[in-house]
């Protein structure tokens, strides 16, 4: 049985098209899966649809080998985190974390007990009774995913988790993430930072403007990086030098030179930076500093788009 | 700082078909009653009634006692009507404070939890449309109700206990205006519910409310004027919630007739819920 089922599902807002046709499929069984993309990509999108918030336009969406939308079977067996803040400020977060267990029809010892567990889950046994306004964006956060949890869902979405919180929030949070995913959980992290992404699964969908634009793991992803010609500044009391040594490197595209130093196109980057990094050691060549220009995921998927364009 | 996962519990035992109205509503009722708002909102009403008190005592008073006959006179000339008497127990300026409190209340129902964007999180538990706004109208139309509930039984039970039933004549005004009651606070949730549901803050709400109640009484006050008829003034809740308790009690000559004051209320009543309704879609929770 698979977890989510995308066959030919679209979006539109009006006529604008939030996503369009899409066809992926995430089989059961713990794992964590990326949604991958820039802002406005579509991952809101389908997570809104995933979630039984909104009906796709067009084709079909199916958790659990149902449809979702206003599905009480489906929506028992799944856990949002949307992204933001979500809590009524002056609120102690056991209330609140009551209320949110009762709408998922737990009373009684066992809404007790999934709150209790919850927390637990989440490290946050001890500061429960403490309102909203009085936590941390980190802990505000832990009690979003603790919302989630309350009725142990079999699929744990979590829209861009990651925002505004530190690396050791961040590190806490992918931590229990993994955790999460090894008791059998399938979840699924929307996301626009590559980085964040790659640290947490190698299973990734790529979204950019509405679109799936690709299926597969986060060396594939690198290895379309490597592809991709990417721009690097490069400042230096020299330019002559810089362009001196670049010239003999195979796979420069193109250069322009600047006042203090010059702009590099070149393919391949990974390989370039550890030849530059045994230049600049051995005294063949002084820098000041290095500035990658459009080495980012919204490069690689202008990239990708230009390719299937 | 260690962050410990234990092992996920076994699936809680959970029953879909309990109904989340109550949990949302008991939620709501917990929020309301930290209102500061409450505190001040319980003096006025408290207020309001003592002196409504008084004065079914005072009159007790000059009915029994001789020595105040001549006072009594003068009283029976100033005293209104016996069914203008009983309307008067949801007076204006009662329905004013109450008009205020739930435009302060009731606006922030739906409002706040646009503000703080709640909803997709209600939306993604089995909870329908219908049980999310059931829940908001149920203390929508339960405040009001609650808060006019004891300006009527009150002086009732005090003109049972010191004349008895043989005594006034508005022994049974608890049926006449119970049901003003609910018709008031079924045109106060609705429109509550339904400027709420437009805002995106409580304070943005409360300037719906306000501003809708002030356009309307003005435009009705226009249009009467303008047509030379007191009717159109149905066109204004403020005026409405003032006619049915009149129109209830038997008020001979009332502002506004039954008619305008029935169609007006449907009219309202419809209007909101179904702005509330439509503003309040899965599809409206904004991720």
């Amino acid at each position: 049985m698979s977890v989510i089922t995308l066959e030919r599902a679209s979006l539109r807002y009006g006529h604008i098209l939030g996503l369009s046709p899409t066809t992926f499929e995430i089989k059961e069984g713990g794992g964590i899966t990326g949604l991958l993309g820039p802002n406005g990509a579509g991952k809101s999108t389908l997570i809104q649809m995933i979630s039984g918030l909104l009906r796709p336009s067009s084709g079909q969406v199916l958790l659990f080998d149902e449809p979702p939308f206003r599905n009480p079977n489906v929506l028992a067996r799944i856990g949002l985190v949307p992204e933001g803040d979500r809590f009524p400020v002056g609120f102690r977060a056991d209330r609140w974390l009551r209320m949110m267990g009762g709408l998922s029809g737990l009373k009684g010892i066992a809404l007790s007990a999934s709150v209790d567990s919850a927390l637990e889950i989440v490290g946050m046994t001890t500061r429960s009774h403490l309102t909203f306004s009085a936590m941390s964006k980190g802990m505000r956060q832990r009690i979003r995913l603790a919302q989630a949890l309350l009725h142990s869902p079999d699929l744990l979405i979590l829209d861009e988790p990651f925002n505004g919180l530190d690396s050791e929030a961040r590190t806490a949070l992918m931590y229990m993430l993994r955790n999460l995913a090894k008791e059998n959980v399938r979840v699924l992290v929307s996301s626009h930072i590559l980085g964040e992404v790659a640290l947490l699964t190698d299973q990734i969908l790529l979204f950019f403007r509405g679109r799936l634009l690709a299926e597969g793991s986060v060396i594939e992803i690198r290895e379309l990086m490597d592809r991709h010609p990417v721009e690097l500044r490069l400042e230096a009391d020299d330019s002559k030098a810089v362009a001196q040594w670049a010239v003999d490197y195979p796979d420069l595209v193109a250069i322009k030179m600047e006042t203090n130093g010059a702009v590099l196109s070149v393919k391949n980057p990974r390989d370039f930076f550890q030849k530059l990094q045994s230049a600049v050691a051995s005294g063949q060549l002084s820098i000041k500093s290095l500035d990658p220009l459009d080495m980012n995921l919204e490069a690689v998927f202008q990239y990708l788009t230009e390719d299937h364009g | 700082m260690p962050i410990y996962a234990p092992t996920l519990p076994p699936r809680p035992s959970i029953k879909p078909d309990k109904s989340p109205i109550l949990v949302m509503a008991r939620f709501d009722i917990v929020r309301i009653f930290r209102l500061k708002m409450g505190r001040f909102f319980g003096y006025v009403y408290f207020c309001v009634l003592l002196v409504k008190l008084v004065i079914i005592y005072v009159n007790y008073l000059l009915n029994t006692n001789p020595q105040l006959g001549q006072l009594k006179n003068f009283a029976d000339q100033v005293m209104p009507q016996p069914a203008i008497f009983q309307a008067s127990l949801l007076d204006s300026s009662m329905l004013f404070f109450l008009w205020l409190q739930v435009a302060l209340v009731n606006g922030a129902l739906i409002s706040r939890d646009t503000l703080y964007r709640i909803r997709p999180l209600v939306y993604s538990h089995p909870v329908s449309q219908k049980d999310y706004l059931s829940s908001k109208a149920l203390i929508a139309f339960g405040i009001p109700f609650c808060v006019q509930l004891p300006f009527i039984l009150l002086p009732w039970l005090i003109s049972i206990l010191v004349a008895g039933s043989s005594g006034p004549v508005w022994v049974t005004a608890p049926l006449l205006l119970i049901p003003a009651a609910i018709l008031n606070s079924t045109i106060m949730g609705s429109i509550t519910l339904g400027a709420s549901s437009l805002a995106g803050s409580p304070k943005a709400s409360l300037g719906w409310i306000i501003g809708l109640l002030l356009m309307s009484s003005a435009l009705g006050g226009i249009l009467s004027g303008v047509f030379e008829n007191f009717a159109w003034m149905a066109i204004s809740p403020i005026a409405l919630t003032e006619s049915w308790s009149k129109i209830l009690c038997g008020v001979e000559k009332t502002a506004i007739p039954f008619l305008p004051t029935a169609i007006a209320t449907g009219i309202h009543v419809c209007l909101w819920l179904y702005i509330a309704k439509r503003r309040t879609l899965p599809s409206e929770a904004v991720i």
